[in-house]
């Protein structure tokens, strides 16, 4: 628990460093005096801090000369300093500040308590005393004693707003969390940075609580208050909510940020929709070039290849042929090629063949004979590729080699591709285990996996599993993983009984009894999910899969917590 | 927790598979050794792979500081298949290599402990509590060992007499809510627990929730006297002793049965009835998180909270100390320290008969200790649970599969096995 708000204390001191980073200009004491403190020298730091402070009083000497004490264990060292600098400016929240926390380190709680009842008795109407030593004790779980101080600040001040992140954070350490929730929203109003605190905060919310919280924080459109709520929803693993959080908020130039934040990051987890719905909110209020190719990346990714043309509009690049050539052309060239409209594909790539480098060239010929492979012809797709090396050495060439069952092209191809990833390396697993040259129905496969049609892509797998018998299990699994994702269990049942009934020593029927076991569990079939696995376990003793499945026989047997 | 169906059907597999084995298995066939050194890839199932052994009519063998404390079990297809599907290393023994490995333990401060009798275990806890709340039942479900989960009503009822085993874990036995109000108090789970626990009381006729506690305390030390063997952890430790040895004193503050602490709790109480401690000194400020000074850690108590260290287990003599010597079986000696509403004992507060199993150097405290008291036994282990040291409500439940080879989870396990060691009927 105090980890927890020690956490939380970080997050709102590093939420405003950014404001301490642009005060003023220290004087050269001070500046040489952070030289020494990076170089670890504390004593000569001190020294000159202490010069400094001498002479100005400024903040920046102040709190290098309590870090520097610090470092050297001698904070006690600080109190008469601070006494003399609140006796000339007692007005000055920093030194009692300051103060408050050195008596703290100190572990001086009797004295800790007298310096707060000074500040109060001589600054009476001043909220920032109570604020200051209430952080204090929650920082030092004492949560009950820093209720005491934020209600004492309520009935001396008579307003309960100003101590609203103390009163959240207090109510967050005692597990009252839809407390907690109101007071966060309350915050959130007049400080929206502290956003990741308070989702931080509220984070462990047990699940029967978080729909109160979602409510307190929902009831307000506020970005604070929103921003919050939307890193909540991804903490409790429901993006989607997280994006509703955020959508209704007010737009103006700092939500098109936050909408924009959101964007990006659902683009890295590759929640391409969401990432989408964000950035393109937020190009709507905020163009920039930057964030319409980001706008338009993410619309591609999510399948959405004709909002590309839309977000990001060729004359958009305006006389930078740089940036039309690197940025804009290639995804162009790949929202045509998705779209199906291949020879307007090719001839954006011929109106800018002669400003394009041979590697771009390369790139979005090869992108050009994907965009004839999609549209189904093969012809056209190899004419693409040009008479040039990459007609009969590249990857697409032996993608092409693939879809036209030249499997000894296709083997050689592949295998010196130099564009990695998973399709490769399905299209290579399944390659490496054929035999002989021809491979008319596993190409008729692999063509209609390329052009999007997995239903017609798992027929032909299960076909080509009669041609290559050597390679069956693996198209077989193919095939049932295409099934399962459309949502046909019962046809990838089919398939995975066959892998594991006859072919019960090749790699693939585990990973079946896996994937059977899981789709099982999701039905409710606890005793078939658990005969599966324990079969898979018994089965297959050297499997690579044997972790994941005595895991998952834990879950389904509920000997660990569900994540 | 399992339907009576499930249960019987469960016995009538063990009786035939325990059939098979003994037909399979006779004397001089290969035995399996399951290690329980480094070259144990979960040792915490291991223990679930040997005691449900036993509940099918197989005797064990604990091989006690050999390999970090193994198992010897008859090299059957089920528990071959057992073992295989929890990923729990075993190695075959023929006859040779197993004279082998008895000479080497007749050699050294080794010991063979059969096992004989899985124990009935219950555990202590209330009908809504989730496993995840205590470290016992957190183990006791991923080694895969079944337990019966017991609170008040059935504690009075007299079910207790049906168990060799009681598990306590953070129940505070003094009725005092673990004195939470101070931090909790407008907690919805704080006052659902106030709420259901004051009408279990009024349910089974006492006044208030601490005159409740106190008689379930006084049956659980009436339980142990008749030969039960109690395992209590985190906060039931003290606050059962309190409730016992305060039998006749009002220890509860106001807020938990309208009267305050008697002014003169501390000579009142009668610490010849308890377990484990004595002279002991309440802590009568409602105020103050904190029972008695018991704890050495005082970790909800600002300004007396101690550090956590380490601490380390005492290298028993296996053949003159095998009780002892089985609680402290591990493949490691000095463990990370973990807190919990009582995390030590200060020394000054046992009781001289009292066994101290793990302590730390130079510290005023212990935290691990066990007895004897009337025919049966108490083992007590402070801290809440050993993989989450600074364990706060409404922290995430520990994944066991995370710490297969948890040397603290180990310590709790030990104690559901080596009731299996006592060969004396249980007089309940």
């Amino acid at each position: 628990m105090v980890r927890r708000l020690v956490r939380a204390a970080l997050i709102v001191l590093a939420a405003a460093a950014p404001a301490r980073a642009q005060e003023t200009t220290e004087p050269p004491e001070v500046m040489r005096a952070y030289d020494m403190e990076n170089a670890g020298r504390y004593r000569e730091a001190a020294l000159l801090f202490r010069t400094a402070l001498g002479r100005s009083g400024g903040s920046g000497a102040l709190l290098g000369l309590e870090r520097a004490y610090a470092e050297l264990q001698t904070s006690d060292s600080l109190l008469p300093v601070l006494d003399s600098l609140i006796a000339s400016r007692p007005r000055e929240p920093l030194y009692r500040s300051v103060q408050l926390r050195t008596l703290q380190i100190l572990r001086r709680d009797d004295q800790l308590r007298a310096a707060f009842d000074r500040w109060t008795r001589e600054l009476p109407r001043d909220p920032t005393p109570y604020r200051e030593y209430a952080r204090i004790l929650i920082a030092m779980g004492q949560p009950v004693r820093a209720d005491s101080i934020v209600q004492l600040s309520r009935r001396t001040l008579g307003n309960a707003r100003d101590l609203e992140f103390e009163t959240a954070q207090l109510r967050a350490a005692q597990g009252q969390w839809t407390a907690s929730a109101g007071a966060w929203r309350n915050a959130l109003a007049d400080a929206p940075y502290l956003a990741s605190a308070a989702s931080y905060a509220l984070a462990p919310t047990p699940a029967a609580t978080r729909d109160s919280v979602r409510q307190l924080l929902h009831s307000t459109a506020t970005l604070g208050a929103r921003r919050a709520l939307a890193e909540l929803e991804l903490a409790w693993g429901r993006p989607q909510d997280a994006w509703e959080a955020l959508r209704d908020v007010a737009p103006d130039s700092a939500t098109a940020a936050a909408w924009a934040d959101f964007g990006e990051r659902a683009l890295t987890e590759e929640r391409f929709p969401l990432a989408r719905a964000a950035l393109g909110a937020a190009l709507r209020v905020h163009r920039t070039p930057e964030l319409a190719l980001r706008a338009a990346t993410a619309a591609l990714r999510s399948g959405a290849p004709a909002e590309v043309l839309t977000l990001l509009p060729l004359n958009d690049a305006g006389g930078e042929p740089d940036r039309l050539v690197r940025d804009y052309l290639p995804l162009h060239v790949a929202a045509l090629s998705a779209l199906g409209r291949a020879p307007e594909a090719e001839a954006l790539v011929t109106k800018y063949d002669r400003v394009l480098a041979p590697g771009q060239h390369a790139r979005l010929s090869r992108e050009l004979a994907n965009a004839y492979v999609r549209a189904g012809d093969l012809v056209r797709a190899r004419a693409a590729l040009g008479t040039g090396p990459d007609a009969d050495s590249s990857d697409a060439a032996g993608w092409l080699a693939l879809y036209e069952g030249r499997l000894a092209d296709a083997r050689l191809l592949l295998r010196n591709a130099r564009e990695p990833g998973p399709e490769l390396a399905f299209a290579l697993g399944i390659v490496s285990r054929t035999r002989g040259e021809d491979g008319a129905a596993l190409g008729a496969a692999f063509l209609a996996l390329a052009r999007g049609d997995t239903a017609t892509a798992a027929a032909r797998f299960t076909e080509a599993a009669d041609r290559h018998v050597e390679a069956a299990p693996a198209l077989l699994l193919a095939a049932a993983r295409l099934r399962a994702a459309r949502g046909d269990d019962a046809g990838a049942v089919t398939l995975w009984t066959r892998i594991v009934g006859t072919a019960p020593d090749a790699p693939e029927a585990a990973e079946a009894e896996l994937e059977w076991a899981r789709t099982l569990r999701r039905r409710g079939d606890r005793a078939g999910a658990i005969a599966h696995l324990e079969h898979l376990i018994l089965s297959a003793p050297q499997s690579a899969l044997l972790p994941q499945a005595r895991r998952e026989l834990d879950l389904v047997r509920a000997a660990v917590p569900t994540p | 927790m399992i339907p009576s169906i499930a249960r019987q059907a469960r016995l009538v597999v063990l009786v035939v598979l325990a059939l098979l084995l003994a037909a399979a298995h006779p004397l001089g066939a290969q035995r399996l050794l399951v290690p329980m050194d480094d070259a144990q890839t979960d040792h915490l199932k291991a223990y679930g792979l040997t005691y449900n052994a036993m509940r099918s009519g197989i005797v064990a063998e604990w091989l006690l500081n050999y390999r970090g404390g193994s198992f010897l079990l008859p090299d059957a297809p089920e528990i071959r298949r057992q073992a295989a599907l929890a990923g729990i290393s075993v190695e075959p023994l023929n006859d040779a290599t197993l004279s082998a490995v008895r000479r080497e333990m007749a050699g050294g401060n080794m010991e063979s402990v059969p096992l004989e009798k899985a124990p009935r275990i219950a555990v202590y806890t209330p009908p809504d509590a989730q496993p995840w709340d205590d470290a016992v039942t957190l183990a006791l479900k991923y080694a895969g060992i079944d337990f019966t989960p017991v609170y008040d009503e059935q504690v009075e009822r007299g079910d207790l007499s049906k168990y060799d085993w009681l598990h306590l874990h953070h129940e505070d036995f003094t009725g005092q809510f673990n004195k939470f109000h101070l931090g909790y108090r407008d907690a919805p789970w704080f006052r659902d627990m106030v709420a259901s626990n004051a009408a279990m009381a009024k349910k089974l006729g006492y006044p208030s929730v601490p005159g409740l506690k106190k008689d379930v305390a006084e049956r659980i030390r009436a339980f142990v006297e008749r030969g039960g063997f109690l395992f209590a952890m985190c906060g039931a430790t003290e606050t059962l002793e309190l409730a016992i040895a305060g039998h006749d004193v009002d220890i509860a503050g106001e807020f938990a049965d309208g009267s305050p602490v008697e002014p003169d709790a501390d000579t009142r109480m009668n610490w010849s009835r308890a377990l484990a401690f004595r002279d002991v000194h309440i802590e009568r400020s409602p105020f103050v998180n904190s029972m008695s000074d018991i704890d050495g850690h005082q970790v909800n108590v600002p300004g007396r909270r101690q550090p956590l260290g380490t601490f380390t287990l005492f290298n028993f003599s296996a053949k003159f100390d095998p009780v002892p010597s089985m609680l402290v079986q591990d493949h490691r000696s000095v463990l990370n320290d973990f807190y919990g509403v009582t995390t030590s004992f200060t020394k000054a507060t046992l009781k001289p008969a009292d066994v101290v199993l793990a302590t730390e150097e130079g510290a005023p405290w212990v935290k691990y200790i066990h007895g004897d008291y009337g025919k049966g036994t108490w083992t007590y282990l402070g801290g809440h649970d050993p993989e989450d040291p600074q364990h706060a409500i409404g922290n995430p439940p520990t994944d066991l599969s995370l710490h297969k080879g948890s040397p603290g989870y180990r310590l709790i396990l030990n104690n559901v096995l080596f009731p299996a060691a006592k060969k004396k009927p249980l007089k309940t």
